[in-house]
């Protein structure tokens, strides 16, 4: 029994030296904070360790090396607002990476905040983050504020205002009829030429379909949960809706059993993103052959937006050593207003990135162009293409 | 009458394991219980105790209440104890804290007093305490107070069980075949303990057991049970002869000479 | 040393007060940044949980693992205390305790009837279900969560930074342990031990089962959802139902094995150590899991009563020996 308090306690002192010897202080310390469970958050953390030891292979920032610390937040919020706590005061890092999930990100901010330092987000969405008004914090995707509306402007603006909508009681699906409706009569004065609600878990859209078709549409969108999307999709053709009707989906038409399950119905029905593996842009095309080679998996726009962070981190990093005083405070600050100089970056996004001084979401959500991807091929081996790009002015959606 | 029952019933599906006894004890008596093995005499313990609920029409009185459905707890309460022929230890926990749990219905402090931990609380469970321990003493445990029970004896186990039953201070005490399974010299001693504690609180008792000898020594009268019936009662001496209890005890008539060897086990 | 302990042996509330002040002090001589004071906190919060989570699983020995949905409820009559009438801590904190308290009286009906992995079942299904109603409540904000849940001011100092609220979460933390020592040092305590090891005995000894095991869950759910408040509060005053799943929930068992099931000081020393070990392992993620599965293996094969067992065993023998000369053979 005595062996084994033994055995514990040297293992306790074993594990505690081994992180004292990581966390010791070298030139320029950059944070992550997010979710490295499942498989892809696993491998964007080696994104991130191999894009580093890069770095400092090929010299570092201005000479300086590159320390990275990396936790796991498990996507939970009182672990990523340890995690910060711990990247702030403790390991007293130059800049924060995180965090995958809003939610996490959200309560770490007013962490940040109160530290003061700069915080870069690599995949939260959620419009709220940006509102706190925190001067520290700076997003590279796309905002949900953006994504919110993108699908009324995309329609509106390729298919036509004619729009018939047919939603099921579900909350999210109802939100997005709801904010297509609200944006295209705020931005055309056009009301919907069709407008119903189904019944939860509804099987037979015919009803309904029938009666938008009789309206002769410009675009038939189709807001429900999976089951239901496919249903009305499949459903659409049944009553005769003309294939020059555009089929309008909510966010779900990103998920594989919409193409899978919808089969011929799924195509022409786009959904929105950071990126699209089927980008044919060179730069985009040798970072999707990248990424699979090293990685095994096709890059989705989660992978693109932490390769774009890392890429616009780098020059910028450069930029405030130069003012890099050896005070603490004041070096994050120097990292902070070298971020918030950005402007006009192009990398894997489809549109350029810029941010700004103020500590709003107009200077803040920095990538103001989703992609539209779109199915050209439905069933088993669906095929996607590039329909197009949106962009927003800075105040869209607020 | 301490305890008395009237047309006692129970039956497990078709078997009548208690069929219609009637039974009556005095205060301070000590009544042995004996049968052949599946005669009801545990199932009639687990019907006064209120382990088991009595079928309708039966009735049970301990002490002037009327005990028939009450639950264990109550009639623990109402001052009857009992052990059991598998102990049943508290085997996880300090042998003083065994014999404290006993003492339980006597606690006299409230639920209320103990969650927030006034300082009366302390000084009356020292006084639990010492008084336990002297009860621990006097079964022969006192240095064994702070070990768990799992770590005791055979021997030391059925004292102490006999201790946690006494610790509540019991008006009638029921004892499941104290002796089972200890060596002769142990149940003498075990006898002796158990004498001693009757007499210092004031014990009836009812005994199953057995060890026929036991019964024959210690028990004032007998009451014998066979397939749920209560086939006879009276002294020791009288049982012996009894005819009834020689055949469904032992199965046949025997003389005097190979009855008193019988016995004698 | 022995008049020392003997004082307090007859005033306990001294010990606490004499620890509230040691307490007091261990930020300013220990603690070197912010991030200490942080995990201070949450080892309060810890505490409290495993505390209340040991009277139910270690003393009465009912087998729960719904306890954090019960914790879940806590924090979430806080946020939404504070979200609908813009309560604080001090409004929210008894609320809390109330409404989890009543929870525990939910927990405790199954445990009449079912034993222990069965037990465990109905509790696992409990808890989950409060998480997911949560999840898809929007009173509850849904998956959005609760922000900007506003930390406690006294005489108009606020509490706002990690190292001021741990002088918030310490005091409560040293009251709940109070309570629970008192609680299971009591007969009530030792009734919770006799129900465990054998309900049948217990009941022959006049302990009321039923009632011992609804007063174990409904306190230790008191625990939980008092923890669950001081949580909702602690900076930056965010709760989200992903805090609340079956990982937590193991996490909080993990404290009480790993320290001592049954022991009193039993969910205090594990939710000091696994907390610590989890904030050191930080780093080492890719094994974190791993780690943690196999101490709580280890643990379970060779010290079975944790390391409070462990410490009493030690104790109790050499206490034993002295008494019965057995260390001189």
């Amino acid at each position: 029994m005595k062996k084994i308090n033994i055995i514990f306690s040297s293992l306790l002192l074993a594990v505690s030296l081994l992180v004292t010897s990581v966390a010791q202080a070298k030139d320029i310390k950059i944070g992550v904070s997010f979710r490295m469970l499942s498989d892809v958050g696993y491998k964007h953390g080696e994104l991130i360790q191999d894009t580093v030891a890069e770095w400092n292979s090929s010299g570092g920032i201005n000479g300086k090396k590159v320390d990275l610390i990396l936790y796991n937040d498990e996507c939970k919020s009182e672990k990523g607002v340890a995690n910060a706590t711990k990247l702030a005061y403790q390991d007293n890092v130059h800049v924060i990476i995180g965090s995958s999930c809003s939610s996490v990100t959200l309560p770490m901010v007013p962490v940040i905040s109160k530290a003061k330092v700069p915080q870069i987000i690599p995949h939260s969405t959620s419009s709220k983050i940006t509102l706190t008004g925190s001067e520290w914090i700076f997003r590279v995707p796309v905002s949900s504020r953006f994504y919110k509306i993108v699908q009324a402007k995309f329609t509106a603006e390729n298919a036509g205002t004619k729009i018939a909508h047919i939603y099921v009681p579900d909350q999210a699906s109802m939100d997005f009829s709801k904010s297509m409706i609200a944006y295209v009569k705020d931005e055309y004065g056009v009301d919907p030429v069709y407008e119903a609600q189904a019944g939860e878990k509804e099987t037979d859209f015919r009803s309904y379909l029938l009666k938008a078709k009789a309206t002769n549409p410009d675009a038939l969108v189709c807001s429900g949960l999976v089951d239901e999307t496919v249903r009305c999709l499949v459903q659409s053709y049944e009553v005769g809706i003309p294939k020059s009707v555009a089929r309008v989906a909510n966010s779900v038409a990103s998920k594989v059993e919409v193409p899978t399950n919808a089969g011929k119905a799924a195509v022409g029905v786009s959904y929105a993103a950071a990126f699209a593996a089927s980008d044919t842009r060179p730069i985009a095309k040798k970072f999707v052959k990248h990424i699979k080679s090293r990685y095994g998996v096709v890059p989705g726009h989660d992978f693109s937006q932490m390769e774009d962070l890392l890429t616009m981190l780098k020059p910028a990093l450069e930029k405030a050593e130069k003012r890099f005083s050896g005070d603490l405070a004041s070096d994050r600050k120097a990292v902070r207003d070298s971020i918030a100089g950005i402007t006009n970056f192009t990398g894997l996004a489809s549109g350029p990135i810029s941010f700004c001084a103020a500590g709003t979401p107009e200077c803040r959500d920095g990538n103001r162009t989703p992609v539209m991807i779109e199915y050209t091929k439905g069933g088993k081996n669906w095929k996607t293409k590039v329909a197009g790009t949106v962009t927003f002015n800075a105040s869209a959606g607020l | 009458m301490l305890l008395k029952t009237k047309k006692l019933m129970k039956a497990f599906g078709g078997l009548k394991a208690i069929n219609k006894v009637d039974f009556e004890l005095p205060a301070n008596e000590i009544r042995g219980i004996i049968g052949p093995n599946g005669s009801g005499k545990s199932t009639f313990f687990n019907l006064v105790s209120g382990v088991y609920e009595p079928d309708p029409g039966s009735y049970i009185e301990f002490d002037g209440n009327d005990i028939t459905n009450e639950p264990p707890h109550k009639v623990g309460e109402l001052g009857l104890a009992r052990t059991f022929q598998l102990l049943r230890l508290y085997q996880d926990m300090s042998v003083i804290n065994n014999v404290m749990s006993g003492y339980h219905t006597l606690v006299p402090y409230s639920f209320i007093d103990a969650v927030t931990g006034r300082k009366k609380i302390w000084d009356q469970e020292k006084t639990i305490k010492e008084e336990m321990m002297e009860l621990l003493s006097f079964v022969g445990l006192a240095d064994y107070a702070e070990l768990n029970a799992s770590e005791l004896s055979g021997g030391q186990r059925r004292l102490l069980v006999l201790a946690r039953a006494i610790a509540g201070k019991p008006k009638l005490l029921m004892l499941d075949e104290p002796a089972a399974g200890l060596s002769p010299v142990n149940v003498d001693n075990l006898m002796k303990i158990l004498m001693r504690l009757k007499e210092k609180y004031g014990l009836t008792l009812i005994i199953i057991e057995h060890i026929l000898k036991v019964v024959m020594d210690t028990c004032s009268k007998v009451t014998v049970l066979d397939h749920g019936e209560k086939i006879a009662e009276g002294t020791p001496t009288q049982i012996k002869d009894d005819n009834a209890v020689i055949e469904a005890y032992l199965g046949k008539k025997m003389d005097d000479e190979e009855m008193r060897k019988a016995l004698a086990v | 040393m022995g008049k020392f302990k003997e004082i307090i042996r007859q005033y306990p509330f001294l010990g606490f007060v004499i620890a509230f002040i040691i307490l007091m002090l261990v930020p300013s001589v220990f603690f070197t940044d912010l991030y200490q004071s942080h995990l201070a906190s949450l080892i309060c919060i810890n505490i409290i949980v495993a505390a209340g989570l040991n009277i139910v699983k270690g003393f009465c020995g009912q087998v729960t693992v719904g306890h954090v949905g019960i914790y879940a409820v806590g924090s979430y009559t806080a946020g939404c205390m504070f979200l609908y009438l813009g309560s604080g801590l001090w409004l929210t904190l008894p609320a809390a305790i109330l409404i989890a308290g009543l929870f525990g009286v939910a927990f405790a009906i199954p445990s009449f009837r079912l034993e222990g992995p069965y037990l465990a079942l109905a509790t696992l299904g409990g808890g989950e279900a409060i998480r997911l109603f949560i999840e898809n409540g929007d009173f509850f904000m849904s998956t959005y969560g609760i922000s900007n849940i506003p930390q406690p001011e006294i005489f108009g100092v606020p509490f706002d930074t990690p190292d001021k609220y741990y002088y918030i979460a310490m005091p409560i933390m040293l009251i709940a342990i109070y309570f629970s020592f008192s609680v299971l040092r009591s007969s009530v305590g030792r009734a919770f031990m006799a129900v465990r090891e054998d309900p049948i005995s217990a009941a022959a000894s006049g302990i009321n089962v039923k009632k011992h095991k609804m007063l174990a869950f409904v306190l230790s759910a008191m625990f939980a959802g008092g923890a669950g408040a001081v949580y909702a509060h602690l900076p930056p005053g965010y709760i989200h139902p992903n805090n609340y799943t079956v990982i937590e929930m193991v996490t909080f068992l993990a404290m009480v094995v790993f320290g001592g099931l049954g022991h009193i000081w039993g969910g205090i020393i594990g939710a000091i150590i696994i907390t610590i070990v989890y904030d050191l392992t930080r780093p080492l993620y890719e094994y974190q899991l791993f780690i943690f599965g196999l101490t709580i293996v280890l643990t379970i094969l060779f010290m079975p009563k944790g390391i409070g067992g462990f410490i009493d065993k030690y104790f109790i023998d050499r206490r034993f020996k002295t008494k019965t000369g057995a260390a001189s053979k």
